[in-house]
């Protein structure tokens, strides 16, 4: 399959000893510097951070391929409608008719597109190195209802999933004949009706089997919980949260002070 | 020996660098034959059957389909030939009715809407559907929606039919049924294709079987030359069918071993002579 049906990839990096509470916290931060900063150096030097970091954490490279896999058309689609819809500033570096493509325009999509998939980094960094039952218990221990941290933890896990089954449906629709229209918007959207509805009732079915499975396995909403392993904030995440803290002043301070 | 329906040359898959599905594969399967393409898990059985039809192109090799080579062909024009069963009928059923859901295919490859019609009518009629005809197949049970992903394959009649895992979940008359439909297309010159783990199956219907190992072809031949083979089926975490099993257990008892239906082992059994049958001794 060329489709993760789960993120998380289990090593006994530093980085997976973490506690989830920590690295919800460096997901924390990581968004408030991502939107704060507009400055393309900073926006690239996290890219470039985040990578060593899931190197050091030994996250194989094909996982990190496939994100990239992921994120290019998104990144491609702002890097390419972001000059046009927004031609703000001089100078005009190509014109014709009424489309203007200026260079702080360029750089506002590049640096919107860094940001995007900033965005997408930091979670992975999170999902491929926290497992389900620690993430839950994590949200948990930030004092989210334990309904709400399960339905989180997993709506994230079975996104993979999904697009998953989307390909499969896509392959048995295309070995009917099927093929995706060219035309207007309309005209598209009616001929993917075959894999989108397929698509609707495959995760209905999905989501009631997962719930039979919950409520099998004796999950009671609202019911007081034990847990099987407890969290305990180490030395190491103190450390690091002391400097996802450190990182988080310093970024307010270049947004007020430098405005970067 | 009749034309070749399939033929793979050399054909390799990689889904991602470090692992091949499927590594150097040969195989040619004459027009009209039952075949069953056997393996565990991860052996490469369903990319080789998506080669077949377009779904994934070799990376490596070449694959002819009725002796035309489908690398520039698109699935909606291989869709004409070749006909695919997917294991879950829920990665195809969205149609409101299951009239529609049987038309879809037809309409995608431009039947007429007379032909439409009569063909749905008979698909209706070969699985017993009439009932829920205009029901949404996607809230009939588990059996009927199996049921409604065959119907829409044999509404379709390609020469070739790919069939992944069609039995499973089925009950035993909703199994016998289908393979009974399935042997009225072969009857009828169609060439079938069967991926499944059901020994019994292959050994009662298949007229040749491929066995596939570790992305590679293990080998292939007649079932009862395979199953003859124990040693090598283990090597492929196979055994064969129950009832060749028992009857290679009796061969001290005069048994040939090679019985590939109960039948077939009934009417040996009771030719053996008479001391040999019904003695209650411990079986070597």
């Amino acid at each position: 399959m060329s489709t993760r049906f789960d993120l998380y990839v289990a090593r006994s990096s530093w980085l997976h000893r973490l506690d989830p509470r920590t690295k919800l916290g460096f997901v924390g931060v990581s968004f408030a510097l991502l939107f704060l900063s507009s400055h393309l150096a900073l926006l690239a030097a996290y890219l470039v951070a985040v990578h060593l970091l899931l190197w050091a954490a030994r996250i194989p490279s094909d996982r990190i391929r496939w994100l990239w896999r992921q994120m290019w058309p998104l990144t491609l689609l702002i890097l390419l409608l972001w000059p046009l819809f927004y031609p703000l500033g001089q100078p005009v570096l190509w014109a014709f008719w009424r489309v203007r493509i200026t260079l702080p325009s360029l750089l506002q999509g590049l640096a919107a597109a860094l940001r995007v998939d900033g965005l997408a980094f930091a979670v992975f960094v999170l999902l491929v190195s926290t497992d389900q039952a620690r993430l839950v218990q994590g949200l948990v221990r930030l004092r989210m209802p334990f309904e709400w941290g399960l339905i989180l933890a997993i709506a994230l896990r079975y996104l993979p999933l999904l697009y998953s089954v989307y390909g499969t449906i896509t392959d048995a629709q295309r070995a009917r004949g099927w093929t995706a229209e060219q035309g207007s918007l309309p005209t598209r959207l009616r001929a993917y009706v075959p894999t989108l509805v397929a698509l609707v009732i495959a995760a209905l079915r999905l989501s009631d089997t997962l719930t039979l499975a919950l409520a099998a396995r004796g999950f009671r909403p609202g019911h007081r919980r034990t847990t099987y392993r407890s969290l305990h904030l180490r030395r190491t995440d103190w450390w690091c949260l002391a400097g996802l803290g450190l990182i988080l002043v310093a970024t307010i301070g270049l947004r007020l002070g430098l405005d970067w | 020996m009749a034309e070749p329906a399939i033929e793979l040359y050399c054909c390799s898959y990689r889904y991602n660098a470090d692992i091949p599905a499927l590594r150097e594969v040969s195989c040619t399967i004459p027009a009209g034959t039952w075949a069953a393409l056997i393996g565990q898990n991860g052996s490469g059985k369903t990319t080789l059957a998506k080669l077949c039809n377009g779904l994934l192109r070799p990376d490596e090799g070449r694959v002819r389909i009725l002796g035309q080579d489908i690398a520039r062909q698109p699935v909606s024009k291989i869709a004409r030939s070749v006909g695919y069963l997917f294991q879950n009928p829920d990665h195809q059923i969205f149609a409101p009715t299951v009239r529609e859901e049987l038309a879809f295919g037809l309409r995608n490859l431009d039947f007429p809407p007379v032909e439409i019609e009569g063909r749905i009518e008979e698909a209706l009629a070969l699985f017993s559907l009439e009932p829920y005809a205009d029901q949404p197949p996607a809230v009939l049970g588990y059996g009927l929606r199996r049921q409604v992903a065959v119907a829409s394959l044999f509404a379709l009649r390609p020469p070739i039919l790919i069939l992944d895992e069609p039995t499973t979940g089925l009950h035993w008359g909703a199994t016998q049924a289908l393979l009974d439909r399935l042997a009225e297309l072969h009857r009828a010159g169609h060439t079938v294709l069967l991926i499944t783990h059901d020994m019994r199956l292959v050994a009662e219907r298949a007229e040749w079987v491929l066995i596939l190992h570790q992305g590679r072809l293990l080998t292939e031949g007649p079932p009862r030359e395979l199953f003859a083979q124990p040693e090598m089926l283990a090597r492929a975490s196979l055994s064969p069918a129950p009832i060749t099993r028992l009857a290679q257990r009796l061969r001290p008892r005069g048994m040939r071993g090679d019985s590939l239906t109960v039948e077939e082992f009934y009417r040996e059994y009771t030719t053996l002579p008479v001391p040999f049958r019904g003695k209650a001794r411990a079986l070597p």
